[in-house]
């Protein structure tokens, strides 16, 4: 008897076009790319993290044979540049910053030349004393980061002041005379430590110019701003940059912004020649601006007896680092966390984002949420314990639903957060008896989606087959490839009928990049539209040639056909070759954020009300090692409303990823750093991510909510929520097993063990 | 800058190439990591001895075992008579970095790298274990705790190769275990490590050997401990005494991945653990190998 294997449907058998030759090792990343004649660049860093620089002398470095080019300040234009605020130049000028500063680029024959030369570059210093406590580098007296704040263009909004380079508030009510009034008051503190995105694929970019225009393929995940950020430093057009990127090797957002290849491109003019970074793992944790940021997260919450959040009082504060970068916006989306998805009748959440001599932090996958998360709720399971009441029940009394009031008093549409939490609890199987060193920890989250332009063509080859040009940035979610799952629907064609042209600005239209979980979002709009445009093309073609009303037509199973009468068709292979071209462009209406009242709110930047909530619950089953303070997750439930889910697999392998990101964020991922600001930990022994082997049994729900105002079909995001709640529920359950919260995160094993003896470290 | 690269096909041409101050390299996961992270640049002069049939192979000799210089930790956990009668060097080898270091690493060069973490190290003491050195002008036998001096050192003179490691049979009625305290259950290196090799007769504990690792600057036997648990029933008891002893032994430092006050608490726990496992095993009960995992929360 043979057995029948049971057919997948369609969108779970869906494979991804890149997928093959990433396991099979054919692909090609930028690192595995040669261009003829290329040499190599190495760069001079700072030998302090906060120094004056009194003398740069490269001559020496310049004479060395083999050597091409040394670039330092004096040989670029002085232009300041930054995402949010304009405060940095390409190579350190009068002052260094942060141990990761640049001082100068090399570009010679092999790496080792370079290598040498960088160590013949002489630079004197006048030190300065390093500022490296977020909260001290408020105070009126502290030294400054940037002395010329007042003088560095950037957004109106930020509310700078010295070293503070945003400042946020969220405000709604009364929130002292509420806390006054309330029954029970809780009052928490908590401190992260900063951590790492670590991609696998450590950064490389190769520049090669051709008269005045210059290609660099680089490891970037935002293509667009790197174009106009080489463009901005070298102050030439954006139309002579083309930025291509070859396959990306994981990114979590630590490839966000522009970032080296200014300095690339710089060399390769100078050189003459193709010229090649490519980072050392020591140079992927020390030399990124890009981690995610350390925080002072304190709280406070009065309730009623039955739970309802009468009050929340919050300061938190974020270190920044050296530069602003993009992540200018984080003061206002760690005090949105801070709220968190509650209903919550007066607030008053402070937020500074500070300066400091430590390395520039980023957007890393979710930005400043998983660190209020993970404070707010451990701070609303205190808040439970005071009540007397089941953590759980009091998230059911108090979560938002459709129609409940946000932080700034936007009405929520239709949206499943409540039924997350159910389906978490359900899954974990929370209540049941556990031995005594275990025990289950829920936590609940929120995450915004990004409207954002994007742009995409559609177009069809004679053989019947299509094409898709995106400007989205694929860093190995699957979204980009996803596109022709919505594009092959459109056009009752199959997916793998479609090729992808993407990763060059050349190519396609403008888009944000692979950040804020918006490809999906955006660009499967932009990919949809354009398609729409290609079946009415295919729909009228077909008309005429089958003498019918294009109304009366369907696309199927790669034909035209008359509705009702199947045998009346033409394949679309034939209309694709007939002669007539078949083309479409589409972008599509950028959803808007709902209205809101934050009228009492400062530092307003677009987050104050949250376009289409993605909503988390996550539970964690936890051992602890009470003798040691090793903490092992053993199950894991997340359940998620990311709207509808347009490709399982897909989702599924972010939640997956996520978790998994979540747990290291959780117990064992910190950068560490002595009292110069120096990294003590740059390299993957002890910068501690966790391995397949400590990963447990994951669970996935995801609570389909039909969402207004969201992407393709009522898709909301999906890449960033899995890191979210991860490390809050983690926490609620060691909490449980020791008694105590452990108040600094990672939730290393030693901290364990201390909080356990009644001792915070 | 130049460098040169032999690849030695006998245990001959490899010492005459250290002679002249080539530096050797067999699976290369210290030399290699530690070179890309910083610690130490590449020697300019190097011989690889992967090649050299001599120098492999676990063979048995009266009761005994010998492991040649380039045996990799995944053929030591897979040996038979190692997991039986030197389990606590199974424990040790199958916990070693990851798949692919235990696939590559191999013993000689896990020695003689003398990281004071070594996970292979507190066994090869307990087991009495003694190195083979050779050099252009001969060979001799070095007791493997008389071979570290420091982390990172040795007392092999540059020009010696480690051929191989002798480790005589273990005392009759002996059961063995490595521990160690791992935040991450691959990748991961001992944040504190104790080995037990403890003997029993008539139920009672006739002979008892305790190191610690990571926990001073070489890995070392602790007499006090041994001291505190010979003669007892091996019990809770006395194995928590021993521990102590060997805690109130070490000489722990602070960094990245631990405080001294921390590791000196953890010695103790890590310890007691690894005794009671090797009690349990010479009364022939069942540990798995490695033991590690297995102890995790053990009380």
């Amino acid at each position: 008897m043979a057995t029948v294997e049971k057919p997948r449907a369609a969108a779970e058998s869906f494979i991804r076009p890149d997928g093959k030759e990433k396991v099979t090792g054919i692909g090609r990343y930028t690192a595995d790319l040669t261009l003829t004649g290329q040499i190599y660049a190495k760069f001079k860093y700072s030998d302090h993290a906060h120094a004056r620089v009194t003398r740069i002398d490269v001559s020496k470095a310049r004479a060395l044979p083999g050597v091409f080019a040394v670039l330092t300040h004096e040989d670029v234009p002085e232009v300041k540049y930054g995402g949010m605020v304009q405060d940095r130049y390409l190579f350190a000028k009068d002052k260094v910053r942060w141990e990761g500063d640049i001082i100068a680029g090399v570009a010679a024959l092999t790496e080792e030349i370079a290598e040498q030369a960088v160590s013949l570059i002489e630079v004197d210093y006048e030190p300065l004393p390093v500022v490296r406590d977020f909260v001290e580098a408020l105070a009126e007296d502290a030294p400054l980061v940037h002395e010329d704040w007042e003088t560095d263009s950037g957004d109106e909004e930020m509310g700078r002041l010295r070293n503070r380079v945003g400042y946020s508030t969220i405000v709604k009510g009364d929130a002292d005379a509420a806390m006054a009034s309330a029954d029970v008051v809780v009052k928490s503190r908590y401190v992260t430590d900063c951590a790492q995105g670590v991609p696998i694929e450590p950064r490389a970019v190769i520049a090669q110019w051709t008269g005045d225009k210059v290609t660099i393929w680089s490891s970037t995940q935002v293509p667009y701003a790197a174009r106009s950020g080489v463009a901005t430093v070298l102050q030439i057009p954006e139309s002579h940059v083309r930025i291509i990127v070859p396959l990306l090797g994981g990114g979590f957002g630590a490839k966000c912004d522009f970032h080296f290849e200014g300095h690339v491109a710089a060399l390769a003019r100078a050189a003459k020649r193709p010229v090649k970074l490519v980072f050392s793992r020591r140079e992927e944790f020390v030399a990124v601006d890009h981690r995610r940021e350390g925080m002072v997260i304190e709280l406070e919450t009065g309730a009623r007896k039955d739970g309802t959040l009468v009050a929340r009082r919050g300061r938190l504060f974020l270190d920044k680092g050296a530069y602003c970068g993009e992540g200018g916006f984080f003061a206002q989306m760690a005090a949105m966390h801070a709220c968190g998805p509650y209903v919550i009748e007066n607030i008053n959440i402070e937020s500074s984002l500070v300066y400091t001599n430590n390395q520039p932090s980023s957007s890393i996958r979710a930005p400043t949420a998983p660190q209020v998360c993970w404070a707010v709720e451990q701070h609303m399971d205190e808040l439970a314990r005071a009540l007397d009441m089941d953590p759980v029940e009091l998230r059911r009394r108090t979560l938002i639903e459709e129609g409940s009031e946000g932080p700034t008093r936007q009405i929520f549409d239709k949206i499943g957060m409540k039924e997350t939490l159910e389906r978490a609890v359900e899954m974990i199987g929370y209540g049941k008896e556990l031995p005594e060193d275990e025990a289950i920890g829920v936590a609940c989250g929120w995450w915004p989606c990004f409207g954002a332009q994007a742009g995409a063509y559609v177009k069809l080859n004679n053989d019947g087959t299509g094409s898709i040009i995106t400007g989205a940035q694929e860093n190995g979610t699957g979204a980009v490839m996803a596109l022709p799952v919505l594009v092959a629907e459109q056009l009752g064609m199959k997916p793998e009928d479609f090729s992808i042209l993407y990763q060059d600005t050349d190519a396609a239209p403008w888009d944000m990049g692979s950040c804020g979980s918006q490809t999906t979002f955006n660009s499967g709009r932009a990919a949809v539209e354009a398609a729409i445009e290609v079946r009415k093309q295919l729909l009228q073609a077909a008309a005429e040639q089958l003498e019918v009303s294009p109304d009366d037509l369907e696309l199927v199973d790669g034909a035209a056909r008359v509705k009702g009468a199947p045998e009346k068709s033409v394949t679309i292979a034939e209309l694709a070759g007939s002669g007539t071209t078949f083309h479409g462009a589409g972008s599509g209406e950028v959803p808007e954020a709902p209205a809101c009242d934050a009228e009492g709110c400062v530092g307003r930047l677009g987050l104050e009300s949250f376009l289409a909530p993605q909503l988390i619950t996550h539970a964690a089953h936890v051992k602890v090692d009470r003798e040691t303070g090793v903490v092992r997750v053993l199950r894991f439930a997340a359940a998620h409303d990311s709207g509808k889910i347009l490709n399982p697999i897909g989702a599924n392998g972010q939640v997956y990823g996520g978790v998994v990101m979540g747990i290291g964020q959780a117990l064992t991922e910190h950068t560490l750093f002595d009292e110069n600001a120096r990294q003590l930990n740059p390299h993957l022994l002890d910068y501690k991510l966790v391995t397949a082997s400590d990963a447990p049994q994951i669970e996935i729900a995801w609570v389909e909510t039909e969402t207004p105002n969201a992407g393709p079909k009522g898709a909301k995001g999906v890449g960033e929520p899995p890191c979210v709640a991860t490390s809050a529920a983690i926490a609620n359950a060691v909490t449980k097993v020791i008694g105590r919260p452990v108040r600094h995160l990672p939730m290393t094993a030693e901290r364990v063990w201390a909080a356990s003896q009644g001792v915070d470290l | 800058m130049s460098r040169t690269f032999v690849n030695a096909a006998s245990v001959e041409e490899a010492v005459k190439a250290m002679s002249t101050g080539a530096r050797p390299v067999a699976g290369g996961t210290d030399l290699v990591v530690g070179a890309r992270q910083g610690k130490a640049p590449l020697p300019e002069a190097i011989v690889a001895i992967h090649a050299i049939d001599a120098l492999r192979g676990i063979t048995g000799s009266g009761g005994g075992i010998r492991l040649g210089a380039l045996a990799t930790h995944a053929e030591i956990v897979a040996h038979p008579v190692i997991r039986e009668r030197f389990t606590a060097l199974a424990d040790a080898s199958a916990i070693v970095g990851s798949h692919a270091t235990r696939s590559h690493g191999t013993i000689g060069g896990n020695v003689m790298n003398a990281s004071p973490a070594m996970e292979t190290g507190g066994p090869l003491v307990c087991f009495g274990a003694v190195a083979t050195l050779q050099s252009a002008s001969g060979s001799r036998e070095v007791a493997v705790a008389d071979l570290w001096s420091g982390p990172g050192q040795t007392t092999a003179e540059p020009g010696e190769l480690l051929t191989a490691i002798d480790i005589p049979a273990p005392p009759a009625g002996a059961g063995s275990c490595y521990a160690r305290l791992e935040y991450r259950r691959q990748m991961e290196i001992a944040v504190v490590g104790a080995t037990a090799v403890v003997a029993l007769e008539n139920g009672t504990v006739s002979d008892a050997r305790i190191a610690i690792t990571a926990l001073a600057p070489t890995i070392h036997r602790v007499a006090a401990a041994e001291e505190a648990l010979v003669g007892t029933d091996g019990g809770r008891a006395a194995a928590e005494a021993a521990a102590q002893a060997a805690a109130e032994a070490a000489a722990p430092i602070s960094d990245v991945r631990a405080s001294a006050d921390y590791r000196r608490a953890m010695a103790a726990v890590i310890t007691r653990r690894a005794i009671a496992a090797a009690v349990a095993r010479a009364r022939g009960e069942s540990v798995p190998v490695p033991a590690s995992p297995a102890l995790f929360g053990a009380i």
